[in-house]
């Protein structure tokens, strides 16, 4: 057997998902391209809540109170601050309203779908809160860079070491490892750092 | 594009979209997710295609882009790779090995492996498709083949 041959046998079984294929042949008969786009960002949100899935009991930050139907008022961490916005969930999609520190209405959706034993569910509310709560990081325009994770932010400008940055925050009980690579992404896990050559 | 057409496109090349996007990613959902996008830019194109190899270069080199996008949004994850490799149920454990030694190399050496021995494209091709110098593709082959000494058996050769 060749070289080729080996190589071949061993890739050949990877297939792409036979949902991805459906839904994008499916797409030729809708003429409805916009809907499959949504679904595509769900799915790359969904992508970060399998993690989410793993680090499930960990307290919330944010909590949630009904305002009827589908919208909430709840409070989320921004930029370390803890801040009251109107949450609307539906199907596993989001929407977030509130207003900045200068005063200003900010509005922030998204979504996502998470994969149990292969079948895909939209997130819960719990799991879209968490989702938002995660650990940010900015850049402005005074040329500071801020790591920010619930209660705590951390002003990391000065902490980059051939462009990358590795920084534990705390909150309560909760830990993430945040590794940040200057302008080119970043990746946190309750776990350990992540090594900046597994993410690009 | 006719829907035709996108339908014959698509059922033929989205397993070497998902191949390309999987040996960048090391993550099956992302490269699920981009597969998806492009299947969605196929159809969107108002490129018209010479030949199906011509189709296929596209696709693999809007791939490759779409794979740089994925990664410069702050959505990231780290799928388990062992879990992922029992799920695609290998046969010969020569194959398993073969497969965690290939997503143990570096992304740089990941992608001209899989355009050169699945694809079957040579190192000037594999070059052009990922806009690198042909000598590079050569390096990164030479290497690569050198970390994997242990599931080849023959000498790379580079067929420019």
């Amino acid at each position: 057997m060749t070289d080729k041959e080996i190589f071949r046998n061993t890739f050949d079984k990877l297939h792409a998902s036979p949902e991805i294929t459906t839904e994008v042949l499916n797409m030729t008969k809708g003429d409805n391209i916009v809907s499959i786009k949504k679904r595509g960002f769900a799915r790359k949100a969904a992508v970060m809540t399998a993690v989410l899935v793993l680090v499930a009991g960990s307290a919330f930050a944010a909590y949630a109170m009904d305002v009827g139907g589908v919208q909430r008022m709840v409070q989320v961490w921004i930029h370390g601050e803890q801040t009251d916005a109107t949450f609307t969930v539906e199907n596993g999609s989001y929407t977030l309203d509130y207003k900045d520190a200068e005063g200003n209405d900010v509005h922030h959706e998204g979504g996502g779908v998470a994969y149990e034993n292969g079948i895909e569910r939209p997130l819960t509310e719990e799991e879209l809160l968490e989702e938002i709560n995660m650990p940010d990081v900015q850049y402005y325009e005074d040329g500071t860079v801020w790591v920010y994770y619930k209660n705590q932010k951390m002003e990391i400008t000065d902490k980059f070491r051939d462009g990358v940055c590795f920084v534990k925050l705390e909150a309560g009980d909760d830990t993430q490892y945040i590794t940040v690579k200057y302008k080119d992404g970043f990746s946190s896990s309750p776990h350990g750092y992540i090594q900046p050559d597994e993410f690009y | 594009m006719s829907k035709e057409e996108f339908v014959t496109y698509a059922e033929k090349y989205t397993d070497t979209i998902y191949r390309v996007a999987y040996s960048w990613t090391k993550n099956s959902h992302d490269a699920n997710d981009v597969t998806q996008e492009v299947l969605i830019k196929l159809y969107k194109t108002g490129n018209e295609f010479k030949s199906d190899s011509h189709v296929k270069n596209w696709l693999i080199k809007v791939t490759v882009n779409q794979c740089k996008m994925l990664f410069r949004s702050p959505w990231k994850k780290l799928e388990d790779i062992e879990e992922y490799a029992n799920s695609l149920g290998f046969e010969e454990s020569s194959c398993l090995d073969l497969f965690y030694a290939v997503m143990n190399l570096d992304k740089k050496y990941r992608l001209p492996l899989m355009l050169f021995y699945y694809e079957g494209y040579s190192t000037a091709e594999t070059a052009a498709i990922l806009g690198i110098p042909e000598k590079t593709v050569s390096t990164r082959l030479y290497r690569a083949k050198a970390r994997l000494k242990d599931y080849f058996k023959e000498e790379y050769e580079d067929d420019r």
